[in-house]
C-alpha cells in the first residue's frame, strides 16, 4: 500500500478499491499475456522463468479476487478477476502427466489391480457367456430348429445343421490361398467390429447391467448351436482348436467388457451407503480399466484371428498358441502391480 | 458428492480450486455442445474421407490395404480421437475449440486421464449408437425398434433433465462442460470523474438511500455512453429519478447530467465500500427496512458473496 505522506491528497480523490486496482493491474496484464501464450502452445511454450512467473501471478490474482470481493463494488473489476482466475486455473491445472507415463502406469498397475477388485463382476461376465453357450447347446440338441432362431443367416454362412461334414471341415481349415493383404483387411475389420461390440456391451452396463448381461448371454447363445453342429459332425476337437487360437482371448475380452458393464450396473443397483451418482463414479474407475483391457485383448485377438488362424492349421499348434496366450493374460493380471500403491 | 451448485442461468457458484477461492464458471449451453459434437463428426469423417480419396488418387495404395486403412481410421475417429484430443488439449476437441467450450473436472482438481477416457467411452452409447441406428433406420418398423428409438432419444436428452447439464459420461467421470472464460478489463469508472474541484457534492443523507444492487445497475448504465437522442433521454430519466429519490436540491444543468451520474457513482461507491468495511453491507435500497426488522442482523459478519446482487428479492413485507 502506498501510504506515503504526499499520497494523502490522492487518497482523498481516488477510492480505496480504485487504488487497489491500480497497484495490481500490471501483474494481471502480465498474467493475461502468459495465459495467452500457454493456451496457444501449451505450457511448453513458456520458458522456465515464465512458468515460475505464471504460477506466482496466478496465486496473486486469486488473492486479488478474494480481496476484491471483500472491498470492491466495481462489478466490471470483479467479473474480470473472476474470469482471469478461471482462465489461469485452466492453464495452471492442466494435466501434467505425459501420455507415455499414464499408459505405463495403467498397464503396470491400474488394469491388473482393477481386475482383481472386480471378482463379482467378472463372475457375472463369464457366467453370462457360459450360460448362454450351455442353453444354446442343449436347446439345439433337443430341436435343431432352434438354430435358426438364434443365428442370423448372414452369420451362419452356410454352417447350418444340414451342412455336410466336408463343408464344415473346409470352413475350419480354409485352404484357399489368402494373400497377406486380404488377411490385413480381415484383421482390421475384426478388430474394429469386435471393439465396437465390446464398447457397446460396456457402456450399456450403466442401465442396471441387464443389457450387458443380455448381449453377452446372446453371444454365448450363438456359440452353443455352432459348437453343437460341429460336434454332431464329429469335428468337435477341430472346432476346439479353431476357436481356441483366438477365442480364448476374444471371448474372455467380451466377458471382461461385460464385467466392466456389470461394475457400472451394480453401482447403480446396489450403491450401498453412497449416492447412486457417487457410487457410479467410484466404480467407473475400475470399469473403464476393464474396458481398456478388453480393447487391448481384442486387438491381439483380431491379429491372431486375421493372420495366425488362417496360416496355422494343426489343431495342436492352434491350441498351444490360444491357451498360451490365455496363460500370459492370466499371469499378467494376477501377478502385475502387486507391490505399488493402489491407483 | 461434490457440492457444486448451479444457478438457473447455468452459473456455477461454488467451484473451488485448490487455492480455496471460489471461481465462477458458466456451463456451456446444450446448443453449443451439440454444435461442437456435430462439428467434430463433420471434421473427423470429412478428413478421413478426404484422406482416403487423396491416397486413392495418388495411387500409393489401392484395394485391400486401402480398405484396411479405412477400417482402422474409422475406428480411430470414433472414441480414440476424442480421448486423445481432450488429453492433449486439456479438455478440448476441435469442435469444442471452435465453439470455445471445454471440459473441466467438477471436483476442482485437474482433469485426469481416467475422467477423459470414461466420459468419452460412454459416447458410444449416447451419440454413435443412436446415430448409426437412426441412419440405418431399417429396424425401426417393429414396435421393438420404436422402443429402442425412444430410449435412445431419452438418453440423448439426459443433459436436459439435470441442472449440471451432464450427459451420462459426464456423470461417471464427474466432469462439466463450461464456456471458455473471457477476461476483459474495463476501465474503472471512478477514475473518469476527474474534475479538479467537485462540481456536485453529496451529503451522507444523499448516499444513505441506495445499496450495492442499484450501484451496479448504475455502473452498467455508465458503461455505455449515450449515442442517440434515445440514449440522452434515458440518461435524463435516470438522473431525474436519482435526484428525486435521494432528495438532491442543487440544480443539475442538462448538459452536465452525465458528469452528475459519474460523480454520484463514484461517491456512492466510496460510501458503500466504506460502510461495507465497517460491517454494514447494504445489498440494495431495502437495507434500512432490514435493519429495522431485525436489529441483531447489523452484527452479522460480512458475507463473502456480498459482491453479488441478489436479484430475486422477496417483496417488502407489510408490517
Amino acid at each position: 500500500m502506498s501510504a506515503s505522506p504526499q499520497g494523502r491528497e490522492t487518497d482523498f480523490e481516488t477510492l480505496r478499491s480504485a487504488r487497489f486496482r491500480k497497484e495490481r493491474e500490471a501483474g494481471w496484464r502480465r498474467l493475461e499475456t502468459l495465459i495467452a501464450t500457454a493456451e496457444k502452445s501449451g505450457v511448453r511454450g513458456l520458458s522456465y522463468q515464465e512458468t515460475l512467473e505464471l504460477s506466482g501471478l496466478y496465486r496473486q490474482a486469486v488473492n486479488s479476487l478474494s480481496a476484491a470481493r471483500a472491498i470492491s463494488m466495481d462489478k466490471a473489476l470483479l467479473t474480470y478477476l473472476d474470469r482471469l482466475c478461471a482462465r489461469a486455473y485452466l492453464v495452471v491445472y492442466a494435466p501434467q502427466e505425459s501420455i507415455g507415463d499414464a499408459v505405463w502406469r495403467l498397464f503396470a498397475q491400474g488394469i491388473p489391480q482393477a481386475v482383481r477388485r472386480s471378482g463379482v463382476a467378472l463372475l457375472i461376465g463369464f457366467l453370462a457367456m457360459a450360460l448362454g453357450a450351455l442353453i444354446g447347446y442343449t436347446l439345439f440338441q433337443r430341436d435343431p430348429a432352434w438354430f435358426f432362431t438364434f443365428v442370423p443367416a448372414e452369420l451362419a454362412d452356410g454352417r447350418t445343421p444340414e451342412a455336410t461334414p466336408a463343408y464344415l471341415r473346409q470352413t475350419l481349415y480354409d485352404t484357399s490361398n489368402r494373400s497377406g493383404e486380404v488377411l490385413g483387411v480381415f484383421a482390421s475389420y475384426l478388430f474394429s467390429h469386435n471393439t465396437q461390440v465390446a464398447i457397446l456391451i460396456f457402456a450399456l452396463g450403466v442401465f442396471a447391467a441387464l443389457p450387458s448381461f443380455i448381449l453377452t448371454f446372446y453371444n454365448g447363445l450363438l456359440l452353443g448351436p455352432f459348437a453343437a453342429i460341429f460336434i454332431n459332425a464329429g469335428l468337435g476337437w477341430d472346432l476346439f482348436g479353431w476357436l481356441s487360437i483366438h477365442g480364448v482371448t476374444e471371448l474372455a475380452a467380451i466377458c471382461i467388457a461385460c464385467a466392466g458393464g456389470a461394475r457400472l450396473g451394480l453401482a447403480v443397483l446396489l450403491p450401498g451407503r453412497k449416492s447412486r451418482r457417487a457410487s457410479l463414479r467410484d466404480s467407473g474407475r475400475d470399469a473403464v480399466k476393464l474396458l481398456i483391457l478388453a480393447g487391448v485383448m481384442l486387438i491381439v485377438a483380431g491379429l491372431v484371428e486375421g493372420f495366425l488362424r488362417q496360416l496355422i492349421h494343426p489343431t495342436e499348434w492352434r491350441l498351444i498358441i490360444g491357451w498360451g496366450l490365455g496363460l500370459i493374460w492370466l499371469s499378467w493380471l494376477t501377478l502385475a502391480g502387486r507391490g505399488g500403491k493402489a491407483s | 458428492m461434490t457440492g457444486i451448485q448451479v444457478a438457473p442461468g447455468g452459473r456455477i457458484d461454488n467451484f473451488i480450486p485448490p487455492e480455496g477461492v471460489p471461481i465462477t464458471f458458466n456451463l456451456a449451453s446444450r446448443g453449443s455442445r451439440l454444435g461442437a459434437q456435430i462439428l467434430d463428426i463433420l471434421i473427423t469423417y470429412g478428413s478421413v474421407t478426404l484422406f482416403i480419396i487423396l491416397v486413392y488418387w495418388s495411387g500409393l495404395m489401392g484395394g485391400a490395404p486401402l480398405t484396411a486403412l479405412f477400417l482402422l481410421l474409422t475406428f480411430f475417429i470414433r472414441i480414440p480421437y476424442y480421448i486423445v484430443a481432450e488429453l492433449v488439449w486439456n479438455g478440448r476437441t476441435l469442435g469444442k475449440r471452435i465453439n470455445t467450450i471445454r471440459v473441466i473436472s467438477a471436483n476442482g482438481r485437474r482433469l485426469t486421464p481416467h475422467q477423459v477416457v470414461a466420459r468419452n467411452l460412454m459416447k458410444e452409447v449416447e451419440v454413435f449408437m443412436p446415430i448409426t441406428t437412426l441412419f440405418a433406420a431399417q429396424d425401426l418398423n417393429t414396435w421393438a425398434g420404436l422402443v429402442i428409438a425412444v430410449w435412445m432419444v431419452l438418453v440423448l436428452l439426459v443433459p436436459f433433465f439435470n441442472r449440471k447439464r451432464q450427459r451420462l459420461g459426464d456423470m461417471i467421470a464427474d466432469t462439466l462442460v463450461v464456456d471458455m472464460p473471457k477476461a476483459v478489463l474495463m476501465r474503472d469508472l471512478s477514475d473518469s470523474a476527474k474534475s479538479t474541484e467537485r462540481q456536485f457534492v453529496f451529503n451522507p443523507e444523499h448516499l444513505e438511500v441506495y445499496g450495492q444492487y442499484e450501484l451496479q445497475v448504475l455502473e452498467a448504465i455508465l458503461r455505455e455512453p449515450p449515442k442517440s437522442q434515445d440514449g440522452y433521454d434515458r440518461v435524463r430519466k435516470v438522473t431525474k429519478t436519482i435526484i428525486r429519490k435521494i432528495g438532491y436540491t442543487d440544480p443539475v444543468p442538462q448538459i452536465d447530467e452525465w458528469k452528475f451520474l459519474l460523480e454520484f457513482y463514484k461517491q456512492q461507491r466510496g460510501f458503500l465500500e466504506n460502510r461495507h468495511l465497517f460491517g454494514d453491507s447494504r445489498q440494495d435500497k431495502f437495507h434500512a427496512d432490514e435493519g429495522k426488522r431485525s436489529q441483531p442482523e447489523a452484527a452479522k459478519p460480512a458475507k463473502s458473496d456480498a459482491a453479488r446482487p441478489r436479484r430475486s428479492r422477496p417483496p417488502r413485507r407489510s408490517e
